[in-house]
């Protein structure tokens, strides 16, 4: 594929920040090139947009303090929180790839941390997300005490936390089989709800992972997915397991899979990569969005990557095939 | 079987598919919007002066079919209106419908919404046209005739902004530099005062929007001349015009109107309180654009270098026709070189020499004329047709301008050109 999208172009927040700097991700006038040369159309002439709002970036996402409704512990360190939200978030982020960052009141802007959505609920207008204590940021929202733990601080809404998430969006009637492990659940679920609207069936190997805990099997089920528990890495050689290599080659041989997602580590997403540009399968590709995310604004320069071709992408904002990474080099 | 790609379904690229189609290949069209035609939708403006004998000529080559079509769905033959004799006026509302029948007639294949957003090329050579889906059209021999308007990044940055035209930019998608994309940079078109591009040159009126006596005039002569109110007559807009054979003091003094279905009003555009202040304007509203009292479509941001066979150079099988090939105006001028384009495509898969159309003819003229003006500063502020300006007045010079129909045959069989689009090569 040789067209970058961008996740925000023709939202509410764009152009951004990128625009008026000339670092638009789409639009070739706002590059600082003097002609249009627009390859990735959106349905909206950003250039415009941008004159029309007197040469200036449209007002960034803002930051909510929003009520902490249950905290449950699931396992030793896995945590599902129950957050209330306003009603437009939770229009905003009920899509796969859906994120938002998080952090505890007290605590400065630097840790705030990406979370995927697990799940929304529209007429409670809340949202679940689960962390998973690993570092400084999410032990100190999860230690938070003495009423901060009533609150959190929450900036949002983000989309792309699924690279490739348009095939997702635009998959009918087809069959899609999800590879996903550990944290990596709670995101998946969102995928699935997507492609079954789209009158598709779902097929998910799940590996409870490190997170030692499956707690979407349920819930895949009551959608309507078929879920297979299995160990999707060999944990040994850290590698994807010969298990599931046969099984996917299988599938897309055999039973017709046109569209697979890999929702786990960076492991796994090269091995269904390489896997999927050895076979020449003209598969669909998309993946969880494991880049660090830092400031979600195409601004700070963390989630900055290279893809195959050489081309450097902020991967907080850029949607593209993931095979351009993953797919080996 | 040679296969030929025609990306964009304008004037231009209709007659590069008969023309292809007739010597031989294995033709399809790719147009972003619904409909083919591009702006020739809103034109209908032919045979008016040398345009009459560039007609005759293109017949008398062989490729007769949108001549034939514009003839024959023509509200008014023979009009004279200032600077212009004997124009003939096609019903732009008619000649869609046929003008499609007659490719599809033909068996050439239209990919109608159908974007080209990049090519995909090995050396020189392109290997297919990727679409905004990502798919992939791939073809032996390429022709652009994606023109040079817009889009709406454009129109904003050297006009007044998107002015919702027939080319619907923000419903089908921004066109894109085919050539650009395969690497060649594109030759841009200035106005007098050196800005890049210029506004196109005429709006359509919904004609009941107009008096009941204009409206007869028009249906009855095919034209109607308004004077202007003497405080908004504004000559500096002659300079950002398109069309430079009607940057006359007259269509800056007058409202100069057509009667093409609609009522055409030849200036780029009008505020649209100061046009209801004319009398019979009244309730007047604009059909195309639909904010022509804004602004209009910007065009020739973007032209193809190449040689007089159409071939662009530093690419081994593109060509180019239309104004992508030329600061053109007009369908006729779109046609003859959408009609050699198609004709060389074929000369090109076989390997055989490409053909050249001889100074002798307008058509040879005009082709080789415009590629030498556009290697000049000044020549990138002129615009090139047989109807008016700069290049008429060489037409009516050196003789080529006539409206002799035999005398016209017999220019084209003594250079042995007779009928030469109606071979097939393969």
């Amino acid at each position: 594929m040789k067209v970058l999208d961008c996740i925000d172009a023709g939202t509410e927040y764009c152009p951004c920040h990128l625009a008026e700097k000339g670092e638009c991700i789409m639009c070739s006038q706002l590059q600082g090139k003097s002609f249009c040369d627009c390859v990735n159309w959106k349905g909206v002439c950003i250039y415009q947009e941008y004159i029309w709002n007197q040469s200036h970036n449209k007002e960034s996402r803002k930051t909510y303090t929003c009520e902490v409704l249950n905290k449950e512990q699931i396992a030793a360190s896995i945590y599902i929180f129950k957050i209330k939200v306003n009603r437009t978030l939770t229009r905003e982020l009920n899509q796969p790839g859906a994120y938002v960052f998080l952090r505890s009141p007290n605590d400065p802007l630097y840790f705030d941390m990406p979370m995927s959505i697990m799940k929304v609920d529209k007429e409670e207008e809340t949202i679940n997300i689960v962390v998973q204590e690993r570092g400084v940021k999410t032990k100190s929202l999860l230690e938070a005490k003495n009423g901060n733990d009533k609150e959190v601080l929450l900036r949002g809404p983000f989309w792309n936390g699924v690279l490739g998430v348009k095939y997702i969006k635009g998959f009918r009637k087809g069959k899609a089989l999800l590879l996903v492990r550990g944290i990596g659940q709670a995101p998946a679920l969102l995928v699935a709800n997507k492609i079954l609207q789209g009158g598709s069936s779902v097929e998910v190997i799940l590996d409870r992972g490190k997170a030692g805990v499956d707690f979407t099997k349920n819930r895949f089920e009551k959608m309507g997915c078929h879920v297979i528990n299995k160990k999707i890495i060999d944990e040994e050689n850290l590698t994807v397991s010969d298990w599931v290599i046969q099984y996917v080659r299988n599938s897309i041989t055999n039973k017709g899979t046109e569209l697979i997602y890999s929702g786990g580590p960076e492991i796994l997403h090269y091995g269904i990569g390489e896997l999927i540009k050895q076979m020449g399968s003209d598969v669909y590709f998309t993946c969880s969005n494991n880049m660090k995310l830092c400031c979600g604004e195409g601004i700070c320069g963390s989630c900055q990557t290279r893809l195959i071709d050489g081309k450097r992408v902020k991967t907080c904002k850029t949607q593209f095939d993931p095979i351009a990474i993953y797919g080996g080099r | 079987m040679a296969k030929v790609i025609i990306i964009g379904g304008g004037w231009a690229g209709c007659a590069a598919a008969i023309t292809a189609k007739k010597a031989g290949a294995d033709v399809t069209i790719l147009e972003k919007t619904d409909l083919l035609l591009g702006l020739g939708n809103v034109g209908g403006i032919m045979r008016n002066n040398g345009r009459f004998t560039a007609s005759e000529e293109i017949i008398a080559l062989g490729a007769s079919e949108l001549i034939a079509i514009t003839d024959r769905v023509a509200r008014h033959k023979n009009v004279n209106f200032p600077g212009h004799k004997h124009a003939s006026l096609y019903d732009v509302i008619k000649v869609e419908p046929r003008v499609r029948k007659k490719i599809t007639d033909m068996g050439i294949e239209i990919m109608l919404e159908t974007r080209a957003i990049d090519v995909n090329k090995t050396g020189n050579k392109i290997k297919g046209i990727v679409l905004a889906d990502e798919t992939v059209v791939e073809g032996d021999v390429f022709i652009e005739t994606t023109g040079s308007t817009g889009p709406m990044g454009n129109c904003l940055r050297y006009g007044n902004g998107c002015c919702m035209c027939i080319l619907r930019c923000p419903s089908y998608g921004p066109r894109v530099s085919i050539s650009k994309r395969a690497g060649v940079e594109d030759i841009l078109g200035q106005r007098a005062d050196e800005c890049y591009g210029a506004f196109s040159g005429a709006c359509k009126l919904a004609k009941n929007s107009l008096s009941s006596d204009i409206v007869e005039k028009l249906d009855k002569d095919g034209v109607v001349i308004v004077a202007i109110p003497q405080e908004d007559i504004n000559m500096g807009k002659l300079g950002h015009k398109v069309c430079q054979q009607y940057a006359l003091k007259e269509f800056a003094e007058n409202v100069i109107l057509l009667d093409t279905g609609y009522a055409k009003l030849m200036t780029s555009y009008y505020p649209l309180d100061k046009l209801r202040k004319i009398p019979g304007f009244e309730d007047a509203r604009y059909d195309d654009p639909y904010s022509g009292g804004k602004g209009n479509s910007v065009r020739y941001l973007s032209m193809a270098p190449r040689n007089n066979a159409l071939k662009v150079e530093g690419l081994d099988n593109l060509f180019c026709a239309g104004e992508k090939s030329g600061l053109f105006v007009g369908h006729t001028e779109a046609i003859v070189t959408g009609s050699l384009a198609g004709h060389n495509s074929v000369c090109l898969y076989l390997g055989i020499p490409l053909l050249e159309l001889p100074r002798t003819l307008a058509l040879g003229d005009l082709i080789a004329y415009a590629n030498e003006a556009i290697k000049t500063p000044d020549g990138l502020k002129n615009r090139y047709t047989f109807s008016g300006g700069k290049y008429f007045t060489r037409m009516v010079e050196k003789g080529l301008y006539t409206l002799d129909i035999d005398e016209i045959k017999l220019r084209v069989k003594r250079v042995g050109l007779e009928g030469i689009y109606e071979e097939k090569l393969l």
